[in-house]
């Protein structure tokens, strides 16, 4: 029996190790962090910043012409101080970005349309700070209290096609736990 | 009866064979679901994209099911493994053989798997490594300068076509002239150059035909260059190459050309080569893990898969193998109602068809030899009754048989023929009657033979005279040539029948009747003679008295005339010997007195009478003392007055015989008389009648006994005379054996 135990310990330990993102994982933790925004009339505008959610192999990844895509969730919630909060609208981001190596420029894609990036800081940086629309149903009372409940996650990653068939999953694992701030009312 | 009940012989003994079918299908559902989940994973990524890993439940239980799948995989396999070896070290039929083929099996999937896979390991790393640090990425760097200048000359071209429409659009107050400044821009401008002008972030006019990804790209640039530089510049992208013009005013013009497909197409594949290029530089670590990890895999499962398909071809070998083994043991314990548990339709299925068909055919066989055997032995156990049944005819009879088959081998002789020839029977059947018998003998039946062979009936009976021993003994001689039904020669039997006693007897009887005529003759003269002499002695006594002569005359006359009464009275009672009245007595008492007589009346000679057994007897006490008396005055005729003679009666009870012998130390017999012995008027000895032996001998034969004589030790004579001590029933009785009756029995 000892020799099967040795024999799924070292199975085991080898399918592991096709699993690169459990090894290739660094310490950060990515957050949400700086959530803020505005509820008036029909939608809520919120803002926020993505940290940590982008390791150097990641960025030398960009840089080699992964497309990397995070999906963030948005929700907006009216608060009550001695009840359940009511959810008042929810929508999905979605966030992708790919360097051109022929025009040598970082293409971002998102729902409201493309948008090309010079270099590489350019590129981090509109892939971190956000600014989501929310519609949410019924009017935001003033002086009332509003949240937003924020979470991201890396979605794809967009290795060429040879690769895939390599790296059935991910190489990371990025996905952050849910950041909250409150919204203003006019 | 019913038949005994067919044993049926399945698997090895104490396996469930519906386990191991289920074990087998669990192992190859297992393994088609670790093949299935392996390659569905492997192609998950272009089913569903590069996913997260975290964020995928399904990708999550996959694996998990599949490394469960892949140890229930190895759990099984090696179970079975280690059921072998331990089926092994029990000493089970049949495992040996199936440990070394599934050891022979792993190791030759094991060493060309593990050679393999570190092949495959090594070339991987090393074109990996090859392709990422060689000149590859040089030339694919090369490539898509050359590309990204080819598209930048492009735009340079464009330039003064975007200039000239920049110019006249800003210079044109009226729009009625926009068709000229057009005009006149497309003459400066290369083929298949369109314009677009945008304004406010929205295409406002286009002159030229431009696919709409390209105008789309071209807006997004013109976007994202809000603001940039002097207000002029070159776009190139994915097809395309632009210049751009900003005009006053906020309109920007840009004079667009896409690249021929062909060349876009192979510009485009620069671009992805590049991509990938540097993708597999960036991920060489992961990549290379991937690949040893996907050969460990696929290396393991090869030698799961192998270990296990030996354990199954070991298998479908060793269980039809074990159980003609064990089907042969049984057989070979006489155990014919057998048959082997095994479907298939391989060589081994028609192995085990044909072993149960052999077993069916020897159960048919082996019931048609019992039934011969039982019929032979029935045949043969009838042989045995008749030939025992002629055997005990031929011991019985007084006649010798001897017969020889076609090849001159003796198949048969009794003890007669043994005792009259003097050969001996133990292992002479089957052997060459000529090498068996004396030539003398050989001869003589050689010869009948051949007048057989010519005489009708193939029979002749001949009286011929035989050396046997130191006697020469008359024989008849009866040959009978066997012929089966088509006439061939099948062997010769061939009768001897001693004459001696025959002769013997004839010549007894033959001396009766002269003794009887003798008798008869003599005495009637006799008395007158005697009758006459007395009356003449009487008469003429007185007037011969002084002469001498009539007196002794007449005396002598008288005298010859008693003695010849005495004659006559010796053949009278040998002639008319009478029938003996046996009765039971005490024969010893009897034997005794006579010779307490002889001993008072020859007092020179040692008398001796011994007695053995009980005393009680059936005889005749007349004949016996009258036997005893002769054989005792010849003892003491042949001692002549000194010696010793022995008289011992012995009574044998279990062999229901008793026997008298008279041994004296006297000079003996010589050899040439002996076989007269006992005739009639057969005597050495001075004035003996030689009737004494004769009447013993007949006395003897009354008795249903026999005389004979044999030297004594270590000189003189012995005579036994021997009869049974109790008479044999009347029905069994010879011709010449006595009766218990009052009868007489004349000459």
């Amino acid at each position: 029996m000892t020799a099967v135990r040795v024999l799924i310990a070292f199975f085991t330990l080898s399918l592991l190790g096709l699993l690169p993102g459990s090894s290739l994982a660094g310490p950060p933790v990515p957050r949400i962090s700086e959530v803020s925004g505005t509820i008036h009339g029909g939608e809520a505008r919120v803002h926020f910043t993505l940290q940590n959610a982008f390791t150097p192999e990641m960025v030398e990844a960009m840089k080699s012409g992964i497309e990397i895509t995070f999906k963030t969730t948005v929700e907006v919630e009216r608060v009550y101080r001695n009840w359940f909060n009511r959810p008042m609208g929810q929508v999905q981001y979605t966030r992708s970005v790919r360097y051109d190596a022929l025009s040598r420029v970082y293409r971002l894609h998102r729902d409201d349309g493309d948008e090309l990036l010079p270099d590489i800081l350019a590129a981090l940086d509109r892939m971190t700070r956000f600014e989501v629309v929310v519609p949410v149903s019924g009017d935001a009372e003033k002086g009332k209290s509003y949240r937003a409940r924020v979470r991201a996650r890396l979605d794809k990653v967009g290795l060429s096609e040879p690769l895939r068939s390599i790296f059935f999953s991910s190489l990371w694992d990025v996905e952050t736990d849910w950041a909250r701030g409150n919204l203003k009312t006019p | 009866m019913t038949a005994p009940p067919v044993r049926q012989l399945s698997h090895t003994p104490g396996e469930d064979p519906a386990k191991r079918r289920r074990e087998r299908w669990a192992i190859g559902i297992v393994a088609v679901l670790v093949a299935v989940l392996t390659y569905f994973e492997a192609h998950l990524a272009a089913v569903g994209g590069m996913v997260a890993f975290s964020s995928n439940i399904v990708i999550f239980a996959l694996i998990n099911l599949n490394v469960i799948f892949v140890v229930l995989l190895i759990f099984l396999v090696t179970r079975n493994v280690f059921k072998i070896l331990l089926d092994r070290r029990r000493n089970l039929l049949g495992a040996k053989l199936r440990s070394r083929l599934v050891l022979i099996f792993i190791c030759f999937s094991l060493i060309p798997t593990m050679l393999l896979f570190i092949a495959a390991t090594n070339i991987t790393t090393t074109s990996i490594k090859s392709w990422i640090g060689g000149r590859v990425g040089q030339a694919l760097t090369g490539a898509i300068e050359i590309a990204r200048e080819r598209l930048e000359e492009e735009a340079l071209v464009l330039s003064p076509a975007a200039d000239s429409a920049a110019e006249g659009l800003s210079a044109a107050v009226d729009p009625a002239s926009f068709p000229r400044v057009l005009e006149s821009v497309r003459s400066l401008a290369p083929p298949g150059t369109a314009l677009l002008f945008f304004e406010k972030d929205a295409e406002v006019a286009r002159d030229g035909e431009v696919p709409p990804a390209v105008r789309a790209e071209v807006l997004t640039r013109i976007k994202s260059m809000k603001g940039d530089g002097d207000g002029k510049g070159t776009l190139i992208g994915d097809g395309f190459a632009a210049a751009w013009r900003r005009v006053p005013g906020g309109v920007i013009v840009v004079a667009v050309r896409t690249l021929p497909p062909a060349e876009a197409t192979r510009i485009r594949e620069i671009a992805k080569a590049y991509d990938e290029y540097h993708q597999v530089r960036l991920l060489d670590d992961p990549i290379r893990a991937s690949y040893v990890g996907i050969l460990i895999l696929i290396t393991l499962l090869i030698v799961f898969s192998a270990s296990w398909m030996g354990i199954y071809l070991a298998r479908q070998i060793t269980v039809p193998v074990q159980l003609l083994a064990e089907g042969t043991e049984e057989v070979a314990r006489g155990n014919l109602d057998v048959s082997l548990d095994y479907q298939s339709s391989d060589e081994f299925g028609t192995l085990v068809a044909s072993f149960n068909r052999m077993t069916a055919d020897l159960k048919a066989m082996k019931g048609n030899l019992e039934e011969t055997n039982a019929s032979l032995t029935r045949t043969y156990d009838e042989l045995r009754r008749r030939t025992q049944f002629i055997e005990t005819i031929l011991d019985s009879i007084s006649t010798g048989v001897i017969v020889i088959d076609r090849h001159g081998r003796i198949a048969m002789i009794n003890k007669v023929a043994e005792r009259l020839l003097r050969i001996r029977t133990d292992g002479v059947v089957g052997r060459m009657y000529r090498e068996v018998l004396r030539e003398e003998h050989y001869e003589a039946i050689r010869s009948l033979y051949r007048e057989a062979g010519e005489a009708a009936g193939g029979q002749v009976e001949r009286q011929v005279e035989l050396d046997v021993g130191e006697k020469r003994i008359a024989f008849r001689v009866s040959l009978t040539a066997l012929r089966d039904d088509a006439g061939e020669y099948m062997g010769l039997v061939a009768a001897f029948d001693d004459l001696s006693q025959t002769m013997r007897l004839q010549r007894v009887l033959a001396w009766r009747e002269v003794a009887r005529r003798i008798a008869h003759d003599i005495r009637n003269p006799l008395t007158p003679i005697q009758l006459s002499t007395e009356r003449m002695q009487r008469k003429y006594a007185a007037a011969h008295a002084e002469d001498p002569v009539f007196a002794e005359c007449t005396q002598a006359i008288l005298s010859e005339v008693n003695t010849l009464k005495n004659l006559v009275d010796e053949f009278t009672r040998f002639a008319r010997m009478p029938v003996p009245r046996l009765e039971d007595g005490d024969l010893p008492m009897e034997i005794r007195a006579v010779v307490e007589t002889y001993r008072t009346s020859h007092p020179g000679i040692r008398w001796e009478f011994l007695q053995e057994g009980p005393a009680r007897v059936w005889f005749d006490p007349f004949q016996i003392r009258r036997a005893v008396t002769n054989l005792l005055d010849n003892a003491a005729a042949a001692l002549g007055g000194r010696g010793g003679v022995t008289v011992t009666c012995t009574h044998d009870e279990v062999a229901g015989k008793v026997r008298i012998d008279v041994a004296d130390d006297g000079p003996g017999i010589p050899p040439g008389d002996r076989d007269r012995l006992f005739e009639p008027y057969f005597s050495r000895r001075e004035g003996g009648t030689g009737l004494g032996l004769a009447i013993v001998s007949t006395i003897a034969s009354d008795h249903g006994g026999t005389v004979r004589m044999r030297d004594n030790t270590p000189r003189g004579t012995v005579f036994e005379m021997e009869f049974p001590a109790r008479p044999p029933a009347r029905g069994k009785m010879g011709s010449t054996a006595p009766v218990v009756d009052d009868g007489r029995r004349g000459i």
